[in-house]
């Protein structure tokens, strides 16, 4: 009885089935309750051996059954499992990854370096006058330098802005100096198109003023952004030039190895000097010395991430802009 | 402006290496572009006389010359123009390769005649660009010589002159500076003791009338009789050749040649077209016009400076310039001559105009006529007001040596040299602004090497004159400049300066906003501040305030008055892309200038290409702005309002802390079209956005009551009104009504919708009863009853 009982419960397939298994040999009228009730019957002797050999039987059942209870569970649970399989494979469900605009990058890593060396971060307006852009710069009427900055005019009379350095006449004249403020910000002009000239770029522009600000002062300034963009050891060259509002004026260049070539070379930057004091006098200063260094971001930009056309950066194909995502 | 090296060591004698020059004259502001290497004649050319010419028996155009070089003769076919019996130029003899041409040039047959070779254009040997024909060489090149020897290789150094330094538009600048550096000797041709400065006392027959002395204020001419007009000699040739001209005769090569060589600008005459020998230096007149040299017919303008001469001439007195009625320019003083009256073939008798014009009137007339010149621009930039009797002489004295002219013992001078005034001058400051230690002593040797003349007036105060020929020296900054330059930038040290300087904070970039919606999965673009009217009105955004003058273009013609049709525009490009999400932070030109964001939505947010995406609609468009302004801390409401780039009913204000900063909608489906899109969702906002720094309430103490209701409303019923409704009458513990869902169809009817409300009771202290949550909903109920809407059960 014992055997074909046993039988029974390891061949149900399923809860459901040991249950009716349980319920024919445990239930009220099961063969093991219906052989109980048999009992009375016998004498004393008798009942008390067939009574513990029930028991046995009963005990020996109840155990089959919970195990099988145990092994049903745990292939439910693996069934389970097996029916949540995924594909770890397939592509996931994501929105797309988005990506700030390289010259941004290339912004925002310059104006975390310069607020980090005490500098404030200043923009201004990209629609100018001849008074901010030339003439309080000390770039007279009629002067030649002023074709170096070939200028978009406008039918009012105004102009966008040929660099950056308007807004050191606008700072100058609401602040009063010592000070250190940086400009990034986009200027224009009007030179024919290729793949290294666009007529639309961006600079970023410092200008320190103090009581006595010195021309080492503005190479440790340049070294120490050469040496935050460039590593330990960044190497600076400057080099006499004439800008109108500067004076000493001079270019500066900076020994860089070029990451995609591996060569170690003087990268050109910018131009830098001691701001002119006519700029001083336009703005009401007296008493004071300052610098102003300056450089476009394309440049920066193209040199250090392989841009080969500058007209990229502003044609806006989302086959670019996508590849500026994980640029540091 | 190019250097020849060559040239350079005629007046500095021994030069260092050319790599040292280079880094010098960088390292003293003269930077060099290029160092060109110029070839020389390629061997195996000789020098010969064309003897004899004549036509090609079967090819009309070319011509059999027999050519003498020394012992030999030959015969070659020629196909130039100029060649002539008498001539002398170069013969290229069979086996001589020409580099120019890549080519070895053998013996052969042309059309039936046999070629010995060829003669040259001087573009074919390499020596420079000309389409005119053979090279012409003068008597001082001897027949049957290798050119070679004559006309060998050159090293040139280009050089980029900034626009102070005028000095340096001619090689004795170059050479000033190089001198003063390297503690050279300078031979100064326009110095020599050879030269005859002409004796202004005695009377050459020439008068010159200068009417405008402001912009006039130095004007010479001398007269230089039997002028025999022709080829240059070879260096001559070669020099001016190295200098990127191209030689034309002797008196013309002469004065470019001085132009180059000492930065003075000159013209030469042919005497016979000055009337009765008058010069005179007027403005020009209204209506009156110019044949150039360069063959333009220019519309004068009164403001323009001109030379002329009298129209005829006046009978014996030759003072009586008024008589003679007009005068007809025959020059733009400073810029260009005129087409008929300089130097030609036959001309004998030279007038040598070597004058001295006020830098902003040239550039004034150069730029109204276009014209870019070697004279405009070097008079723009400020010649050395003392040059023109030396450079003069110089030129005279070349003229008698290659063409065999004769200078008149006078000459005309017209105007006196003004001195430029002497600076104020603190040796000390060089250290005080600089930080280089130059002892004054090595100071005013600097200074003086360069040609000022210093005196010390006391201890730290010098009067220094700057010498006439640095126009750009005129204030103390100059003269730091000059002495930091000489002894070397490189020496300057670094420092940082200990200013008293905090910065204040803030965000003028718009850092936070570019980090979210990069976060948020967008692109960013740089579109141009330039646009065409055109592109502005197919995007319906308002019409151009601000135009161009010069654009590059009629689609870069106006300045932008909004963002968004350049992000339609990107879409456009990338009508492959089928889901994008762009945006842009610029600035817009409409009746002033403003900073603006502007965001591009269209396609799928939630991607994968196996599966259903979340595709765009308006809802998700405002759910980007409305994440941004959870994460601004900032409050964000959008209003139904009418915009005409936008669809009329899917279209918001944006309110940001009840401010209205722009707009988010769905483009027109008219204007989309006209970019070339479907639907398309695109918001352009004010900047800044406000930012509210986070403050922390405390947690609720008390569980929140909820019911639920819904209310069906006409169209056109907002769920903002309705809220605001609702909301007025829901009582004190109301903390917040939400819709769960939201129903169009059949159940409600056409015309009305259903907004399922959640509504959130809490009382601050303690919890609500039942009755009193029933109590508020009784109200909203009768609320919504008494507004004509639907409670639906």
């Amino acid at each position: 009885m014992l055997d074909e009982a046993l039988a029974e419960i390891r061949s149900a397939p399923d809860a459901r089935a040991l249950q009716q298994v349980r319920v024919a040999w445990l239930g009220r009228k099961g063969r093991v309750t219906e052989r109980l009730k048999t009992l009375g019957g016998l004498a004393p002797e008798e009942r008390r051996a067939a009574g513990a050999e029930i028991n046995a039987l009963k005990q020996a059942l109840e155990q089959a059954f919970d195990e099988r209870e145990r092994e049903l569970e745990a292939a439910a649970v693996q069934a389970q499992l097996e029916r949540e399989r995924v594909d770890v494979t397939l592509p996931g469900l994501r929105p797309a990854a988005g990506a700030h605009h390289l010259l941004s990058q290339v912004m925002h890593k310059l104006t975390d370096v310069f607020r980090t060396l005490g500098y404030e971060v200043v923009v201004g307006p990209e629609l100018e006058d001849d008074h901010h852009n030339f003439e309080a710069l000390n770039f007279p009427p009629e002067h030649p330098a002023r074709d170096t900055q070939d200028t978009f005019w406008t039918s009012d009379g105004r102009l966008l802005r040929t660099h950056t350095s308007p807004m050191q006449v606008r700072y100058m004249r609401d602040h009063r100096p010592p000070f250190k403020v940086v400009v990034p910000g986009k200027v224009f002009r009007n030179e024919a198109v290729d793949t290294t000239h666009e007529a639309q770029f961006h600079q970023l522009e410092a200008l320190v003023v103090g009581e006595r600000i010195t021309m080492a002062d503005m190479r440790g300034a340049i070294e120490a952004m050469a040496v935050a963009l460039f590593g330990p050891g960044t190497r600076t060259r400057l080099q006499p030039t004439f800008f109108p509002f500067v004076e000493p004026g001079a270019e500066f260049a900076i020994w860089w190895t070029h990451p995609k070539t591996g060569k170690e070379e003087w990268l050109e930057l910018g131009g830098c000097g001691m701001v002119h004091p006519n700029v001083f006098r336009a703005v009401g200063y007296e008493g004071v010395t300052g610098f102003a260094f300056g450089f476009g971001l394309e440049r920066m930009a193209m040199v250090t991430y392989g841009v080969a056309d500058i007209r990229d950066l502003y044609r806006g194909d989302v086959r670019v802009l996508r590849q500026f995502r994980g640029v540091a | 402006m190019r250097v020849p090296v060559g040239a350079l060591a005629e007046m500095l004698g021994e030069l260092p290496s050319v790599d040292e020059l280079v880094a010098t004259l960088d390292g003293l502001g003269l930077p060099v572009d290029a160092v060109l290497e110029l070839p020389g004649a390629p061997r195996g050319v000789l020098v010969a006389d064309l003897i004899d010419v004549r036509p090609h028996p079967d090819a009309v155009g070319l011509t059999v010359v027999r050519v003498r070089a020394g012992e030999r003769e030959a015969e070659v076919v020629c196909g130039a123009p100029n060649a002539r019996v008498g001539l002398r130029s170069a013969w290229v003899p069979p086996g001589t390769t020409l580099p120019a041409l890549g080519e070895t040039i053998a013996a052969r047959e042309v059309r039936g005649v046999r070629s010995e070779g060829m003669l040259a254009s001087p573009r074919e040997l390499g020596l420079f660009d000309h389409q005119g024909g053979l090279l012409v060489l003068g008597d001082d090149a001897r027949a049957g010589s290798e050119l070679a020897d004559a006309w060998g290789p050159e090293t040139v150094l280009e050089l980029e002159i900034t626009p102070n330094r005028a000095d340096a538009t001619g090689l004795l600048g170059v050479a000033r500076d190089l001198a003063a550096k390297l503690l050279l000797s300078l031979r100064d041709p326009s110095r020599s003791e050879a030269l005859d400065l002409g004796d202004p006392d005695v009377f050459d027959g020439l008068h010159v009338e200068v009417a405008d002395p402001e912009r006039c204020p130095r004007f010479t001419l001398r007269r230089i009789e039997g002028v025999r007009v022709g080829p240059s000699p070879v260096w001559l040739q070669r020099r001016v050749a190295a200098f990127g001209l191209r030689p034309r005769n002797n008196v013309v090569d002469v004065t470019n040649l001085v132009t180059f060589e000492l930065g003075q600008p000159s013209h030469a005459y042919d005497v016979r077209a000055l009337t009765g020998g008058v010069l005179q230096v007027r403005r020009a007149r209204a209506e009156e016009r110019l044949r150039t040299l360069g063959d333009d017919e220019l519309a004068l303008d009164p403001d323009d400076l001109v030379i002329a001469t009298p129209e005829r001439a006046a009978d014996g007195a030759p003072h009586a310039l008024a008589a003679v009625g007009g005068s007809r320019a025959i020059g733009l003083a400073g810029v260009i001559g005129g087409a008929g009256d300089s130097v030609r073939d036959d001309t004998s008798d030279v007038a040598l105009e070597v004058a001295h014009f006020e830098p902003v009137g040239v550039r004034r007339t150069a730029r109204r006529h276009k014209l870019h010149t070697d004279a405009h621009y070097r008079f723009e930039r400020g010649v050395d007001p003392a040059l023109p009797e030396r450079a003069s002489a110089r030129i005279a004295a070349l003229l008698t040596e290659v063409a065999g002219g004769t200078p008149h013992t006078g000459v005309t001078v017209v105007g006196t040299v003004r001195a430029a005034p002497a600076i104020d001058f603190r040796p000390s400051r060089v250290a005080w602004l600089t930080t280089l230690e130059v002892s004054a002593d090595t100071q005013r040797a600097m200074l003086e090497r360069l040609g000022c003349r210093v005196t010390i007036a006391g201890d730290d105060a010098w009067s220094v004159a700057p010498p006439s020929w640095r126009v750009d020296l005129g204030i103390e900054e100059d003269l730091i400049e000059e002495v930091a330059r000489l002894h070397g930038f490189e020496h300057i040290a670094s420092s940082v300066p200990n200013l008293a300087f905090v910065p204040p904070a803030g965000d003028p970039t718009h850092r936070a906003l570019r980090d979210a919606l990069v976060e948020n999965g967008f692109l960013e673009t740089i579109s141009y501040a330039f646009t065409g009217a055109a592109e502005l009105a197919s995007a319906r955004a308002p019409a151009a305030s601000v135009v161009l003058t010069e654009p590059q273009g009629v689609e870069r013609a106006v300045l932008r008055t909004a963002l968004y049709p350049g992000l339609l525009a990107a879409a456009r490009l990338n009508h492959a892309e089928r889901d994008l999400a762009l945006f842009e932070v610029g600035r817009v030109f409409g009746a002033e200038e403003r900073e603006r964001v502007a965001l591009l939505l269209r396609g799928r947010r939630l991607v994968a290409p196996w599966r259903a995406g979340l595709e765009v609609d308006f809802f998700v468009a405002k759910g980007v702005l409305e994440q941004l302004a959870e994460r601004f801390g900032a409050a964000l409401e959008l209003r139904p309002a009418a915009a005409d780039h936008l669809h009329p009913h899917a279209a918001a204000e944006v309110l940001w802390d009840g401010r209205a900063v722009g707009q988010l909608g769905r483009v027109h489906p008219e204007v989309a079209a006209a970019f070339e899109l479907g639907e398309t969702f695109v918001a352009e906002l004010e900047l800044p956005l406000a930012l509210h720094a986070p403050a922390l309430t405390p947690l609720p103490r008390q569980p929140f009551a909820e019911r639920d209701l819904a209310v069906i409303v006409p169209q056109g019923v907002t769920f903002a009104e309705l809220r605001g409704a609702l909301a007025a009458v829901a009582g004190p513990w109301l903390i917040s009504l939400e819709p769960f869902d939201v129903y169009e169809g059949e159940q409600v009817g056409a015309g009305r919708r259903s907004l399922a409300l959640r509504f959130r009771f809490r009382h601050a202290e303690r919890s609500l009863a039942d009755a009193e949550v029933e109590a508020c909903m009784k109200e909203v109920m009768q609320a919504a009853r008494a507004a004509g809407y639907t409670l639906r059960t």
